[in-house]
């Protein structure tokens, strides 16, 4: 079965050992930057100038631009035909497609946001790959995040696949007793349905066994938590969040400041 | 001294008309291994969970009666206190995989960060059951890529971890193949002798003529019989209540009515009880 259930790749590098909230926070002000800032370039120069090298410094280049190549370009490029066609700003009007008009400004408008979801999406890539999931939670834990909170997040990331691998299991069974999978769309579409039930059903059943066996463990004790993994917190750390938060205000005030 | 003590528990579970548990009184002793056997339907996981503290606290449903464990009364305490002392794993092992963790040992580990063990006491004792259960290979992997019987295991070795007085087990080999079950009737054995009460609800009755103290045989609800293994396996009423009994024992049966199975003889459960009957 496949092992690799997160995007986490095990590697040591500076961005790996920073701590999970320092990066989690450094990911949501990048992000936040690029939405409010009053400039239309911040997003280019983050993209350029923070997340491109951030990935070499966390030793993940490769696997951060196989995972461009698959996702963020692609998410990027619908959203960019789909604002540019849609959005009914501008007069000069460069083509015509059926009624959409495509205008000089709604191209620079799409391309600003495709822009700014590129660099929410690569952002939070790079988050994903350069921690582990459960360092995050721990650390989230420890900081106060309620454990129930954790638990529903980390469990939902590691339940996916499995959900998936189930969901296979019954088409199997379904198509050796005769269910048509392989013909036309329509008839393909149509064998999704006696899929349904069981799954839908069967997961039931499993969460309430599942909900037994983390009581059974103590998972409502009202026990202060303990943790197994030391999550590291250095006063550089601690530096570079304020200072982050530091930015975000700052950009903020640009924005309310200049317009 | 009694440490589980149930006095005419009657349970109904929530929507049903007629009760699961029809007023069952049974006492084990501290230390004890005692098993609990009957055919499908009987209440056996019913009454797992009643032990266990999950009836009525998780299922809800009326119960009458008393339960009590260490002095301890379930409908007055709370649910995770009551799990600090009464430990259970039950039969679908993928089910009982936290789904929190992506590594055995993390998985172990969930229940004692779970009730605040010190990180530093944590390891050795995250070690110590792996050892004791014989996974330590497998600590370093992911729950989910490991085979029925593995994560059987793994269940098995989260519970034992917590260190409960009373430890509950729901088939807990269903998933195993014949030298899995052997060793974890070893590991369960182990436990009983360093003073863990078992209750063990299991199929396979030749392990259970092997290592249990006392066998408990549950039919609709009501116990039907209670004793040593020997007397209890080899009823004549088991066989006409559905029960699933050891082919030794059959065998014999059959054997004493040809008349090739000595008459001063019990009937064996085991393979090595029928070999010294029919050696003579």
């Amino acid at each position: 079965m496949h092992e690799r259930l997160s995007y986490y790749v095990k590697r040591d590098s500076a961005l790996h050992r920073l701590n999970p909230l320092t990066k989690f926070i450094l990911v949501l002000s990048i992000i936040l930057i690029s939405f409010v800032s009053p400039w239309y370039w911040t997003a280019h120069v983050l993209l350029l100038l923070a997340i491109v090298p951030l990935c070499f410094v966390g030793r993940v280049s490769r696997e951060f631009f196989a995972s461009a190549i698959r996702l963020i370009i692609p998410a990027a490029g619908f959203i960019f035909v789909m604002q540019s066609f849609f959005q009914p700003v501008g007069q000069t009007i460069i083509f015509k497609f059926w009624f959409l008009d495509v205008t000089e400004e709604s191209l620079a408008f799409a391309f600003r946001i495709a822009t700014r979801i590129a660099v929410m999406i690569s952002a939070f890539t790079l988050l994903l790959m350069t921690t582990h999931p459960s360092e995050l939670m721990s650390d989230l834990t420890r900081r106060g995040l309620p454990g129930q909170f954790a638990y529903v997040i980390i469990s939902t990331l590691q339940i996916l696949p499995q959900m998936q691998a189930k969901a296979q299991t019954i088409i199997n069974a379904q198509r050796s007793r005769g269910l048509d999978t392989e013909s036309s769309f329509i008839k393909r579409a149509g064998s999704l349905i006696p899929l349904v039930g069981p799954l839908v059903f069967g997961s039931l059943v499993e969460v309430e066994e599942r909900a037994i066996a983390i009581e059974a463990r103590g998972f409502t004790s009202t026990h202060v938590k303990t943790s197994l993994h030391d999550v590291p917190d250095s006063n550089v750390d601690k530096f570079l969040r304020w200072f982050l938060v530091g930015l975000v205000i700052i950009t903020l005030a640009l924005r309310i400041w200049l317009s | 001294m009694a440490i589980v003590n149930l006095q005419n528990v009657t349970y109904k579970y929530p929507l049903t008309d007629s009760p699961v548990l029809h007023n069952i009184n049974l006492t084990v002793n501290e230390g004890e291994f005692i098993a609990v056997i009957g055919p499908n339907g009987a209440g056996k996981s019913t009454l797992c969970y009643t032990i266990a503290g999950f009836v009525p606290h998780f299922f809800k449903g009326e119960l009458t009666g008393t339960v009590e464990v260490a002095g301890n009364e379930s409908s007055k305490s709370s649910l995770h206190e009551w799990v600090l002392n009464v430990g259970l794993a039950f039969q679908n092992p993928f089910n009982q995989i936290s789904g929190a963790k992506y590594t055995v040992f993390e998985e172990i580990a969930f229940g004692l960060e779970n009730i605040g063990v010190p990180r530093e006491e944590m390891k050795p004792r995250v070690e110590a059951a792996m050892k004791l259960t014989g996974i330590s290979d497998l600590a370093d992997r992911s729950p989910y890529s490991l085979s029925g019987g593995q994560q059987q295991r793994v269940a098995l070795t989260s519970i034992l971890v917590m260190q409960p007085k009373v430890l509950v087990l729901d088939e807990p080999t269903s998933q195993m193949d014949p030298i899995g079950t052997r060793e974890v009737f070893g590991v369960i054995r182990t436990m009983a002798e360093q003073g863990m009460t078992v209750v063990l609800v299991e199929h396979k009755v030749e392990w259970i003529a092997k290592f249990a103290d006392r066998v408990v045989a549950l039919h609709e609800g009501k116990v039907l019989m209670e004793g040593k293994p020997s007397d209890v396996l080899t009823s004549d009423l088991l066989t006409d209540k559905g029960f699933g009994i050891s082919r030794y024992t059959s065998t014999a049966r059959e054997a004493s009515k040809q008349g090739l199975w000595p008459n001063e003889k019990p009937l064996p459960v085991t393979l090595d009880e029928a070999v010294q009957g029919f050696k003579r």
